[in-house]
């Protein structure tokens, strides 16, 4: 039987983010995992930009990818009512948040699946992963919605103790 | 130093068009020899070409193989300037120290742009530019496709940050289309009031459709010398420039929408020897009308947290105490990115506004951004 890849529910495969090669090739390697993998100084601990590649406060080259915690809080958001024919694949108007990471990166992110209603601002959210042409994305749901086991029965915060053990 | 200042005495624009036709080349060789016929220059008298394009993916942006195809002859400087769309400014600023320097006596500044296409308009021109690598392919992977949500983005913690409301960006949409009304040259001329406004889609909340520039396939050129016996205008000098390209940390503790213009704002009234209440007309880079709040605000233009009253107070408008973006800007005029400011600065202080044209106007700040706001540059230009 052949696997069926499910679709994402907001755009078309042809979006999904280079990953051969890609400045933000660890990101993705890491969403594979179920990980939020990112940039820090190596030296400092420094939460780098995504592209960034030296560091601004202690100018050490080089980024130390590693998983970061999940959760983080919404400084931007915009619900996008422009569906693009040919990209959008969503019915309806669809979030895009730019979220702060505990760790202190910001990225800009939609929501794991359709919401009824978009965050606002501060709202406190943890971020998971869509899977887009069979490349896992980060994404982000409102920390309120989120069941708060995983699959195995632990609690979310136990999982990312082990996975961050470094907090 | 020269006797004489370096001042733009030819300018030259193709119609603006809102359907496709034309080639970024065309467009652009039809508006440089349009401005080099306002300076009475022959085409053998340029000495100098700078060329801005527009960025992104286009295959038919124009650079320096515009000298060849717009038929000129040899030149002594050959150009094309890259700082998004804080170009035009930059262009204008190497055109006036290269006359200064006694490089080139006179320099041709072009740029043009046909975004739109017979298989899509211009929003669909842009969702589908920008690529599926690096940042920009994890933005556009979690839907950000054009430039509307990213600016969108910013004019909710905009709003969030200084209280404003979306009848503040209301107010600018109103207040450039009042302006645009007298602008022949303008793409969106029908009068517009609050509730048509309100009516206009919404395209990435809190950015409605009449929140966000007209692509245009258009042309613009100016030509810069110092001498303008050739020329039936007065011409309009260059006094004062400046640029600002703060590197805005995206992360924790900063604001990763805004910030750091000033010093180009700063650096051009202090070159001029001005200050901001000398300043006649302003104008503005205004793809989306959240950008003419924050960048009155971010130059100083007024105090913090008044941009929005001031629009609604209609002080932006024609016969306005600030009057801003006389032309339109890029919301209801046309957009060629950092030419519409500057085309427009040109037009009012040669006194050609016609029905809009702000009375005695001497001087005129032109203001150009590039990126998301990362990038700032400014003009003070006076009457000769």
């Amino acid at each position: 039987m052949t696997p069926v890849m499910a679709e994402d529910w907001l755009l078309e495969a042809e979006l999904a983010p280079a990953v051969e090669g890609d400045p933000l090739a660890p990101l993705y390697a890491g969403a594979a995992d179920g990980l939020l993998v990112l940039p820090f100084c190596p030296a400092c601990g420094l939460a780098l930009e995504l592209e960034q590649r030296v560091c601004d406060g202690c100018a050490t080259a080089g980024a130390d990818w590693r998983p970061a915690e999940p959760r983080g809080t919404v400084h931007a958001v915009t619900v996008v009512h422009r569906l693009e024919r040919g990209l959008v694949r969503a019915p309806g108007p669809y979030p895009v948040a730019d979220v702060e990471t505990a760790g202190g990166h910001r990225l800009v992110l939609t929501s794991v699946g359709p919401l009824p209603r978009p965050p606002a601002i501060g709202d406190a959210v943890t971020i998971g992963f869509r899977r887009l042409g069979g490349v896992a994305v980060p994404a982000f749901h409102p920390t309120n919605l989120v069941k708060r086991r995983t699959p195995d029965g632990r609690s979310r915060d136990a999982a990312a103790a082990e996975a961050y053990p470094g907090r | 130093m020269t006797a004489r200042r370096p001042a733009v005495i030819g300018l030259g624009l193709t119609p603006m068009s809102v359907r496709p036709g034309g080639s970024a080349a065309e467009l652009a060789a039809r508006a440089l020899h349009a401005a080099l016929g306002d300076a009475g220059l022959a085409p053998t008298e340029l000495e100098g070409l700078l060329v801005g394009s527009s960025q992104g993916v286009r295959p038919d942006r124009v650079g320096v193989a515009l000298a060849a195809q717009a038929g000129l002859g040899d030149l002594r400087m050959l150009e094309h300037v890259e700082i998004k769309g804080a170009t035009t400014v930059a262009m204008v600023r190497r055109a006036q120290l290269a006359i200064d320097t006694g490089e080139a006596r006179t320099v041709a500044c072009v740029f043009a742009d046909a975004p739109l296409r017979a298989a899509g308009g211009a929003g669909s021109t842009y969702a589908h530019s920008g690529g599926n690598s690096g940042l920009r392919g994890l933005e556009r992977a979690s839907g950000v496709l054009g430039s509307v949500p990213t600016y969108a983005l910013l004019a909710a913690r905009w709003l969030a940050v200084t209280g404003g409301s979306p009848d503040d960006l209301g107010a600018v949409a109103l207040a450039a289309r009042a302006w645009a009304r007298h602008n022949p040259d303008a793409v969106q001329r029908a009068p517009l009031d609050a509730k048509a406004y309100r009516a206009s889609p919404m395209v990435s909340t809190p950015l409605r459709r009449l929140d966000c520039a007209r692509p245009v396939n258009g042309a613009a050129a100016v030509v810069l010398g110092t001498d303008a016996a050739g020329s039936r205008h007065t011409p309009v000098r260059v006094i004062g420039s400046g640029r600002a390209h703060p590197v805005r940390r995206r992360r924790a503790g900063h604001e990763s929408w805004f910030g750091g213009g000033r010093g180009a704002i700063e650096a051009a009234l202090a070159e001029a020897g001005l200050s901001r209440a000398d300043l006649d007309v302003l104008e503005l880079y205004d793809p989306f009308t959240i950008v003419t709040l924050c960048l009155l605000e971010e130059y100083g233009l007024c105090e913090p947290g008044e941009a929005g009253p001031l629009a609604r107070s209609g002080a932006l408008a024609p016969g306005g105490a600030l009057p801003t973006n006389t032309g339109g800007g890029q919301l209801s005029g046309f957009y060629l990115q950092g030419m519409t400011p500057l085309v427009e600065a040109v037009i009012q202080l040669r006194g050609d506004g016609g029905d809009r044209q702000v009375p005695g106007a001497r001087t005129a700040l032109v203001g150009g951004i590039g990126g998301r706001i990362d990038h700032h540059a400014c003009l003070v230009l006076e009457a000769a």
